[in-house]
């Protein structure tokens, strides 16, 4: 037998295509896949929140968030309540029962749940220094639910989690995945969402003060506290751009003729 | 804003894991086409027996091993391939190399024992379990290769 030493060939076991290229070509191709999931996912919700009457919402999520709230609280809680009623009266044929929940954490935030829920932190009641100011904020909420982007939300929510599972669950990348996607979920509302539900809030506190004074006031201190935002920052990631938001405000009510000065209500403040 | 953090900071170690791990790949390359090189008049076979005429005065174990793991930028390229399909490319240098290495290991180990030529010569491969993500992430992968060394009765 004849031993003929040769080199080992190369080029066989390992592709020529350049690692960059590779990476090119994936992150495109991943990229198409995600976009075309957000598009999937977003012509679902809005189709589904079209046929989901605002009754049967208030009948599924009823009062579930009810336990969210700590009985110290309690008193409070019915103040928040009576003025998201109060203000609902200016929004005929309001088909939720509104309730309010009062949240133990010490952010600004406020929040629409599905079923007719606005819950409201603890921080948010600290920080607010007139009922009008806290009046715009819970009509905010009050716009979101008129628009139904508390549904949205929910339903974007679940699809995301449950799509992102079925595709990528099996995969090693599938926690980094569904974490941005979970993110991306979780963002809140887009801009115009936004714009929509402070307008109608703004509404609501012109029919129920005959004013508007004290609206903007909590956008004022978030927006000239923003270096420093310490608990400020829930609101402000849950509601961004509130700068360009105040401005629409001021724009709208002037358009409206609406007085931006008058007498505020105090809001007993609890600590 | 956090996101985009997040994103700048993955950004920069896939960069950094791409340079890093590219120039140790070249450099492995070249080492190992030197060494295969100095190594290539040493026969080392897959006959399971001993080709005729050969007259074999003592054998023994040769073995050579190496373990190796990826980098985040190759996990990061497999991991969109896992979603899209398709031949993992940032897999194969690394295995090559693993396979390269391990045979050349056995082989050195051979020639500084003073053997002549390996026969029977086998690869084998096993997955280190990680201790993350409950045993289904992988710490590496050991390549093993093995074979009969032997040293030949010379003709005088
Ligand atoms: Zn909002």
């Amino acid at each position: 037998m004849r031993f003929e030493p040769r080199a080992p060939r190369e080029g066989i076991n390992v592709s020529a295509t350049h690692p960059l290229r590779e990476a090119a070509l994936l992150v495109a191709g991943v990229s198409a896949i995600f976009a075309a999931l957000i598009l999937v996912v977003g012509w679902s919700v809005e189709w589904a929140v079209r046929w989901i009457p605002p009754e049967l919402e208030a009948r599924t999520f009823g009062d579930w968030a009810h336990h969210l709230s700590s009985p110290e609280h309690e008193a409070e809680r019915l103040a928040v309540e009576a003025l998201a009623r109060r203000l609902a009266m200016h929004w005929p044929g309001a088909p939720y029962e509104f309730q309010v929940t009062v949240s133990d954490e010490p952010e600004v935030n406020a929040m629409a749940l599905p079923g007719g829920t606005i819950l409201v932190t603890k921080g948010l009641l600290r920080e607010s220094q007139s009922e009008n100011e806290l009046a715009f904020v819970v009509g905010h909420e009050l716009g979101h639910f008129r628009n139904r982007d508390q549904l949205r939300r929910l339903g974007r929510g679940i699809l995301y989690e449950l799509t992102a599972s079925a595709l990528f669950g099996f995969n090693a990348t599938a926690p980094e995945v569904t974490g941005f996607l979970g993110q991306m979920a979780d963002r809140g509302f887009d801009r115009e969402q936004e714009r929509a539900a402070d307008r109608f809030g703004l509404e609501l506190v012109q029919a129920e003060y005959g004013h508007v004074a004290g609206a903007g006031r909590f956008f004022e201190r978030l927006v000239s506290r923003t270096s420093g935002l310490g608990d400020l920052a829930a609101y402000v990631s849950t509601h961004p751009a509130s700068s360009d938001r105040l401005e629409d405000l001021r724009d709208y009510a002037a358009e409206r003729g609406w007085r931006r000065e008058g007498v505020l209500q105090p809001w007993t403040r609890s600590d | 804003m956090e996101a985009l953090t997040q994103l700048g900071i993955t950004l920069m170690v896939l960069t950094v894991t791409y340079l890093v791990g590219s120039a140790i790949e070249r450099r492995h390359f070249d080492s190992l086409r030197k060494r295969e090189a100095r190594l290539r008049a040493f026969p080392t076979v897959t006959f399971e027996r001993l080709p005729e005429g050969w007259q074999v005065a003592d054998s023994g174990l040769a073995m050579g091993s190496t373990v190796v793991s990826l980098d985040y930028f190759k996990r990061f390229l497999a991991g969109l391939r896992g979603i899209l399909g398709g031949r993992v490319r940032s897999y194969e240098p690394l295995l090559d190399r693993a396979r390269r290495e391990a045979l050349l290991r056995m082989t050195e180990g051979a020639v500084a024992d003073g053997y002549d030529a390996i026969v029977n010569v086998r690869l084998e491969t096993s997955r280190l379990a990680s201790s993350r993500g409950r045993g289904k992430g992988t710490a590496g992968v050991e390549m093993l290769a093995f074979g009969t060394a032997v040293k030949l009765v010379r003709q005088p």
